[in-house]
């Protein structure tokens, strides 16, 4: 999770950086962190960092952590040499490594051979068996190459050991939805919903699904949904507000509504109102629009 | 800032005394072959007030509160961790490389 005050701290970081005199140490450990995927950024400044000998010895033993994050970092931005270079100086300083092992397999991955890097998971996975990442990456390896059902089928395996892993609850979500297959999508919220119920996205997450779903209950759940993202989210998540005014006007066109339903738009339109002010206060040329698009829900 | 640690220590100074005259009185209290009820009204009322000072400074010394309700401003989620564990390698990346050099000094 990445709250705003984090967010803040890593754009503040960031510019420090661009102009030349931030503390790239601090940057690292922060996208570390918080899980950050700024692969072109970390490169340069990674690489910088371990080009600088005063600052590299400056380090200790956290160098080799950074060796390991400017390695994934240069495979994403499909730069292999650095990367190659990076994964030697970690072989040789850990040559039996399970860590080490998983990044050379990810180096197989970015060169695209999916049969080697498999072997070599398979290899660590026969000595550590409940290294959960080795079996994550070989989840990767069938998305990499498309074969999403058998993505899907591992990482189902993998979820009968490891229940409470709520990152791959997440990434089997989203192999679900891109199957189209929403009612699994739907589960896999109910467990990331279970597994942490204080976080606005999920609940945001799962009324998405049920929208897509379709049909009187399930709209009758999203939108409750989309209430709570709001709640939780302190009315600032306009994609809920959005949601809210959706389903309102989905339930509107049909004919089981209850009679609580009919007299009752507030929730409608106070989303609406809410939707029209952060438009005016943050993006005013666009105010005209939305409100018109707003009105014609209302009709 | 300082003034709060000036009142923290100054509530422990008041403490400091309270015990100070609490142990005279019991001292007084034995030469005079009397038994000990309660401590004298002044001990009392330097206990309150030095539990109101240093109150005070523990609440203002270490900073100010931060928020803890889900719904905060600094607290709101804005966006999921990118799942590094999941991360493939044959995305548009490719096509688009980043605009810079990097390069390894052996």
């Amino acid at each position: 999770m990445v709250g705003v005050a984090d967010e803040m701290e890593v754009d503040r970081l960031e510019q420090e950086l661009e102009s030349g005199h931030g503390d790239v140490t601090e940057y690292l450990g922060l996208v570390r962190k918080l899980k950050l995927r700024r692969s072109a950024n970390v490169l340069k400044h990674g690489v910088a960092l371990l080009n600088n000998p005063s600052a590299k010895s400056k380090l200790g033993t956290d160098v080799w952590t950074i060796y390991e994050q400017v390695a994934v970092a240069a495979l994403d931005s499909d730069d292999l040499r650095v990367a190659e270079e990076c994964v030697k100086a970690l072989l040789i300083k850990f040559p039996d490594s399970a860590r080490v092992a998983r990044l050379e397999g990810m180096w197989m991955e970015a060169k695209g051979q999916w049969k080697e890097a498999s072997a070599i998971y398979d290899s660590v996975i026969q000595e550590i068996p409940f290294d959960s990442q080795l079996h994550k990456r070989k989840v990767a390896i069938f998305k990499a190459q498309g074969k999403l059902s058998e993505a899907a089928e591992t990482l189902i395996k993998y979820l009968d050991t490891f229940m409470a892993d709520h990152e791959a609850w997440r990434e089997l979500a989203n192999i679900y939805i891109s199957q189209q297959m929403y009612k699994q999508a739907a589960f896999c919220f109910e467990e990331l919903l279970l597994a942490q119920p204080g976080n606005a996205l999920y609940h945001l997450g799962y009324a998405e699904v049920l929208y897509t779903i379709g049909g009187v209950e399930n709209l009758r759940t999203a939108k409750k949904y989309y209430a709570s993202t709001i709640e939780l989210s302190g009315g600032k998540n306009l994609r809920a507000l959005y949601g809210v005014c959706l389903c309102g006007l989905a339930l509107s066109q049909t004919k089981l509504r209850t009679k609580e339903e009919k007299d009752n738009t507030n929730l409608q339109s106070l989303a609406a109102a809410v939707i029209l002010k952060e438009y005016k206060d943050k993006a005013p040329n666009k105010a005209d629009l939305v409100s018109s698009v707003l009105e014609k829900q209302k009709s | 800032m300082r003034g709060d640690m000036v009142a923290g220590a100054l509530g422990l100074l008041v403490l400091a005394h309270a015990v100070y005259s609490t142990i005279r009185y019991r001292g007084s209290l034995k030469l005079m072959e009397e038994e000990f009820v309660r401590a004298p009204p002044q001990v009392l009322l330097e206990l309150l007030v030095s539990l109101g000072l240093c109150f005070w400074a523990a609440l203002r010394v270490p900073g100010s509160f931060l928020p803890i309700l889900l719904d905060a401003q600094e607290n709101r989620v804005r966006q999921l961790s990118d799942d590094l564990d999941f991360m493939i390698f044959n995305h548009r990346g490719k096509l688009f490389a980043p605009k810079f050099e990097v390069k390894f000094r052996a």
